[in-house]
């Protein structure tokens, strides 16, 4: 894994520890849309790899319909640190207008955020030039699989090949062993999500 | 790994339903509330799935949950309950009376701020404001520790016949899924054994309790309660040790982390204490003599061992996410008296810091720490946030 911490001044300090760096991330979602379940599937699929983890997730307040967040850390070694996430290094994004003010600020600058939207890349880009942002219209892949409105299984793909962890197998059997039911149709979401970010980072590339 | 254990992913609520579920108590009365339910929904589906063999009772209130542990305990039968904030609170006339009573309860409280106003964050003072009921009391960091702690916790109440409240911060212990070993039963069952007091009441038998007493009988009862207290920092050290020949973890009765030749060492409770590891190694590593000491036996406070740890050290920086108005914060509080009297005492300087839930990040405690050092302590209350 690649992604470092953000070098700013007053955490000069800290970052003179070394040693391994704590992968961080915030999944935001409306209460219903399963941004929660989703954060603990993808716990669930690092810690498949023998990776550590912890993930917490907002409660109590949150109903049907309002923003709830999930907050997932990474690492190689035990994770200590019992805080909020403030400056996240990738965020999954369930709704995009939610992609704005509380939550966009608990992302680091530069990084990388897998939004559900069916709008080119390019609107992003110029819209929040300082992060990189990659689309994939998750709800259109839920559908085409008979799920509906649930689109965590298309976006945890999406975020999956975004982050280049964990591998497809791990996430794809992590999901079809925790649904209730259509684990078929969720692992095919799964592979469709990781799909459309792969082509379209190769599309990049090209 | 031990033989049989098993690394799962569980949250703090359901490491502490596990930890009781293996500690096979009799009797589970509960009632839910935030931050607490994943403990008793997980204890029902153990019930129902007929893998826990209890008796499981859902009273209307938290005040007849304690009502209905205290006889239950009496009758010399293993009991768990758990609660939180607003919970506890009701409950709080009949955590006296359970430790009058010698019931060796053991609970989990999941700590979370108490209204008014309403909210949900994590926050100690619902529990340290029950410092004074006669309950020992343990603040832990983690899943794992909270899974640990409450088998510790049978050993410890019942060896003491005192109740043990094990409290875990609401969120970031709670409702954080993290890894988590799992004993397996047959070692617990060779730690724990079953419960079988000389002491009991049976309709069979002639012993009761609940009398109306003398001032005399009265105040050696208190004596009593006392002189158990007094024996508990030695119980819980030695159950402590056994369970880490037995597991091969140990948490301590008070733990020091990179102590060793500290100038400047922070004192926290719970989950507080691991942002703090973080803290403590960016200084080390920029040059300062810096360490933690994480109290996680509270109640009774191990006097010897905090004034073993703590003298000699020029600066101690307590961070309380709890706050007693008109006082401070209360782990302040408590080690400013247990360290009163010593020869050259360290400056003490109290700092309430998450209170209400407050983020509380690595980067805060270094300039809080780096900022101590240049300061004399404030005898008045000082706000963190």
């Amino acid at each position: 894994m690649t992604y470092r911490k953000a070098r700013s001044p007053g955490r000069r300090i800290l970052d003179r520890q070394g040693g391994s760096v704590t992968l961080q991330i915030v999944i935001s979602g409306r209460g219903g849309q399963g941004a929660q379940l989703a954060g603990n599937l993808l716990a669930m699929a690092f810690f498949a790899e023998g990776r550590e983890v912890q993930c917490f997730a907002t409660y109590g307040g949150a109903r049907r319909g309002t923003p709830v967040s999930s907050f997932i850390r990474v690492d190689d070694r035990p994770i200590r640190v019992r805080c909020d996430i403030e400056q996240a290094d990738a965020l999954l994004c369930f709704d995009a207008s939610l992609l704005a003010g509380k939550f966009l600020a608990s992302a680091r600058p530069g990084a990388l955020i897998v939004v559900n939207s069916s709008r080119p890349r390019g609107e992003f880009a110029s819209e929040l030039p300082g992060y990189r942002v990659l689309p994939v219209d998750g709800l259109a892949i839920a559908q085409r699989n008979g799920l509906g409105r649930i689109v965590n299984s298309a976006l945890l793909g999406a975020f999956a090949r975004a982050l280049e962890s964990p591998a497809l197998d791990t996430l794809s059997r992590t999901i079809a062993d925790a649904a209730p039911k259509s684990g078929q149709e969720n692992s095919q979401a799964c592979l469709e999500g990781y799909r459309a970010i792969g082509e379209q980072l190769q599309r990049a590339a090209a | 790994m031990n033989a049989g254990a098993k690394r799962v992913l569980l949250t703090g609520n359901h490491a502490v339903a596990w930890g009781a579920r293996l500690s096979r108590p009799k009797v589970i009365p509960v009632y839910p509330i935030t931050p607490q339910t994943p403990v008793l929904e997980l204890l029902t589906e153990f019930h129902a799935a007929g893998e826990l063999d209890a008796e499981m009772l859902t009273p209307e209130s938290e005040h007849s949950v304690m009502a209905a542990c205290i006889p239950a305990s009496l009758t010399g039968v293993r009991v768990f309950t758990a609660t939180a904030s607003q919970g506890l609170m009701l409950m709080h006339e009949l955590l006296h009376y359970a430790s009058g009573a010698r019931a060796p309860i053991v609970m989990a409280n999941v700590n979370r701020t108490i209204a008014s106003p309403w909210a949900f964050w994590p926050d100690q003072t619902d529990s340290l404001a029950q410092r004074d009921t006669g309950w020992i009391q343990l603040y832990v960091e983690s899943a794992q520790e909270a899974l640990d702690s409450v088998i510790q916790a049978f050993r410890i109440a019942e060896r003491v016949f005192l109740p043990v409240m094990i409290n875990l911060d609401a969120f970031y212990v709670s409702h954080a899924l993290e890894p988590v070993e799992l004993p397996a039963q047959a070692l617990i069952d060779a730690y724990l054994p079953p419960y079988a007091p000389q002491h009991f009441i049976d309709p069979e038998r002639g012993e009761s309790w609940g009398n109306v007493v003398s001032q005399d009988l009265y105040c050696r009862h208190r004596q009593d309660i006392g002189a158990a207290m007094d024996r508990v920092p030695a119980i819980a050290a030695q159950a402590d040790q056994e369970w880490q020949r037995a597991t091969g973890r140990g948490w301590g009765v008070i733990e020091r982390y990179r102590c060793e030749d500290a100038e400047l060492v922070i004192a926290s409770l719970g989950s507080m204490c691991g942002t703090a590891r973080e803290a403590v190694d960016a200084l080390r590593a920029d040059g300062h003599a810096a360490g933690l000491v994480k109290v996680r036996l509270f109640r009774p406070l191990p006097l010897a061992a905090l004034r073993t740890a703590l003298g000699g050290v020029r600066d101690v920086l307590v961070l309380d996410r709890n706050f007693s108005p008109g006082a401070g914060g209360v782990l302040h509080q408590e080690l400013r008296a247990a360290l009163y009297g010593m020869p050259s005492p360290p400056r003490v300087h109290g700092l309430l810091a998450g209170v209400g839930g407050v983020n509380v990040p690595p980067q805060k405690i270094v300039d809080l720490a780096l900022a101590a050092r240049n300061r004399e302590p404030a005898a008045e209350p000082v706000w963190a946030n």
